[in-house]
């Protein structure tokens, strides 16, 4: 680590959820950004390994690690760091140099102390064991379990068990690592989880996303108050509410209305917003195909923040037909239309389907269009876990657009990738054709992403055509 | 509940209808008032992506006069409360936006716009 750094930076212990692993660190830096403040991490990739619950953080101050505390969703708490090791003997010799963070609450603070592991529970007499091992610090305040002035935790890292039956307490004390804090702040928006449970939720869709990822996609949007953002493929709404949440105002699309209606007469999406009480903050949300939209100009949004219909529970749809109609039935079509019969209102527009590759490179497109310079656009992208390679991203990225995280999450043979693109340009540029590209008419050599025809892979299991057919020929 | 500020970013789009269509007239419209977050920076910052004529005319059209005809140059209190009254509080729950161009109908119902295509209106 450079010099500069671990002098001017103070080092915290963050104690992480074990979910979405990858999301991990890219919330982080966004809500370090967000914030506007530093945070290093550490060079060394086991240290920063996201499966392990524990990790230190460098932050220039308390205060960046409590506002770290109350908005990323993947911190369960946050502690002042006193010392690590491999053995409590490594552990306390860290610590005793540490005696200046930790010298002004021995007179008096009432305090709390606890011993705690990951993967492995310690018996109570070690845990007492340990807790009189740290008698040196010979704090004078009083023992306080309830409302104590401070709290220092002591956390014992342990392989995974998983796979194997293990005697009760076996093992105990061969710990990886083990780490000692005090208690800054317990994660505050980790809750949010609960709050924004779809199931609890006044109004959803078989296509709502999930609450947690939704939180961690409104953290990499950095929304907050003043914040303008949209989601073009808004569907039940799942994350304009977060978004909405962290304070940002929202606008939102999409070409089917009966998504973001519901069937009673006040719409869904404005429903489950009172129930979080944003609804004040849903600016508005429009029917259209965002491939024919109305935006009078570009530059209106501080971030896009959407996740795309791919074609398993819903397909993408765009206005049009699958094939042209022939000349009769189009004087036809012409006809109804300058006379409608008096019941025909609503009228609805055929659709057509809308390739999921075709919708990325449009989004992204689109995006450079309607973002402010330095937005953020957003998304999920689904990709075959075999066939995806890191140009699949790239396959859809345009001048001015540049990747800064992409995190997978992982269901075996497919998964979902949430791809966040900032716009580095300030120069205008015109909106996107839109225009259909025809996939049969591609060059052989251009590389063809995992993610095209999605939804055929999807139903087809992700069996791959050639390995099929060389079977085959093998059996012969 | 198409808003003011809403309505100001949303132009006919109709192939071939480049000209002339903005900002939509607004017919038959009902109106309720709701309050919404003040946030001045926001105001500020929004300010030049706005075409400030069409927001004058529409905000007189529903019965607010409170904007004044050329934009001020010094952003004083009164005039931000004015501008998020008019921009973010005003919402249009029924009615239509009729391009001032081709004169294509945009409904608006339970406060949701309408602005889907018919197959010869897309390019």
């Amino acid at each position: 680590m450079a010099q500069e750094l671990t002098t001017t930076l103070s080092k915290y212990l963050a104690v992480f959820a074990q979910a979405h692993q990858e999301f991990r660190v890219p919330e982080l830096e966004s809500v370090a950004q967000l914030y506007n403040f530093k945070i290093h991490l550490s060079d060394d990739l086991e240290e920063r390994d996201p499966g392990r619950p524990y990790m230190i953080i460098w932050l220039e101050s308390e205060d960046h690690a409590r506002l770290l505390a109350r908005r990323c969703i993947l911190i369960k708490s946050i502690y002042e760091f006193y010392g690590r090791g491999t053995t409590y003997e490594e552990l306390h010799l860290q610590n005793r140099a540490k005696r200046n963070l930790w010298e002004r609450y021995i007179p008096e603070t009432s305090f709390k102390f606890f011993v705690t592991a990951y993967n492995h529970k310690i018996p109570q007499h070690r845990q007492r064991e340990v807790v009189e091992s740290f008698s040196y610090m010979s704090f004078m305040g009083k023992i306080d379990m309830k409302n104590p002035d401070i709290t220092l935790g002591c956390f014992e890292e342990y392989e995974t068990g998983s796979g194997k039956t293990r005697e009760r307490h076996e093992g105990d004390g061969n710990f990886i690592q083990v780490y000692f804090g005090r208690l800054i702040e317990e994660g505050t928006a980790r809750p949010l989880v609960q709050l924004f449970d779809v199931k609890k939720r006044s109004y959803f869709g078989n296509t709502s996303m999930e609450a947690e990822i939704s939180l961690l996609m409104a953290n990499q949007t950095l929304a907050c108050p003043g914040k303008l953002i949209y989601d073009p493929f808004m569907g039940t709404g799942s994350m304009a509410y977060p978004v909405a949440y962290f304070g940002a105002q929202v606008m939102g699309s999409d070409i089917d209305g009966r998504q973001m209606r519901g069937k009673q007469t006040t719409p869904g999406i404005f429903r489950a917003a009172s129930q979080y009480g944003v609804a004040s903050r849903i600016i508005d949300i429009c029917t259209f195909d965002v491939t024919n939209n109305p935006w009078r100009r570009g530059e209106l949004f501080d971030a896009i923040v959407t996740d795309p219909p791919y074609g398993v529970r819903a397909g993408a749809k765009r206005l049009g037909r699958k094939k042209e109609l022939d000349a009769d039935r189009l004087a036809l079509y012409h006809e109804h239309r300058t006379n409608p019969r008096p019941h025909d209102s609503p009228y609805i527009p055929p659709t057509k389907p809308y390739e999921l590759s075709d919708l990325a490179v449009d989004l992204v497109l689109l995006a450079r269009y309607l973002l402010k310079p330095g937005g953020r656009l957003v998304f999920f992208l689904p990709t075959v876990t075999d066939q995806y390679e890191e140009v699949d991203i790239y396959t859809m990225l345009c001048d001015g657009m540049e990747v800064i995280a992409n995190s997978l999450q992982d269901f075996g043979s497919w998964g979902r990738r949430l791809v966040t693109i900032r716009k580095v340009t300030s120069e205008r540029y015109p909106p996107p054709d839109f225009s259909t590209r025809n996939a049969e008419v591609e060059d052989e050599t251009q590389h063809v992403p995992a993610h095209r025809h999605f939804r055929e892979k999807y139903f087809q299991g992700f069996k791959k055509a050639e390995v099929e057919a060389d079977h085959i020929e093998d059996g012969r | 509940m198409v808003r003011l500020i809403t309505h100001n970013l949303l132009a006919c789009h109709v192939k071939g209808c480049t000209s002339n269509n903005f900002p939509l007239q607004l017919q038959n419209v009902q109106i309720e008032l709701r309050d919404a977050d003040f946030n001045a920076d926001f105001l500020k910052t929004f300010l030049p992506k706005l075409e400030w004529k069409a927001l004058v005319e529409s905000a007189k059209e529903l019965g607010d006069t409170s904007l004044p005809i050329e934009q001020p140059e010094m952003l004083d209190d009164d005039f931000l409360k004015n501008l998020h009254h008019v921009l973010l509080e005003i919402h249009i729950e029924e009615g239509y936006m009729i391009c001032p161009n081709c004169k294509h109908s945009y409904p608006i119902s339970n406060g949701i716009p309408n602005m889907l295509l018919a197959e010869h209106e897309i390019g």
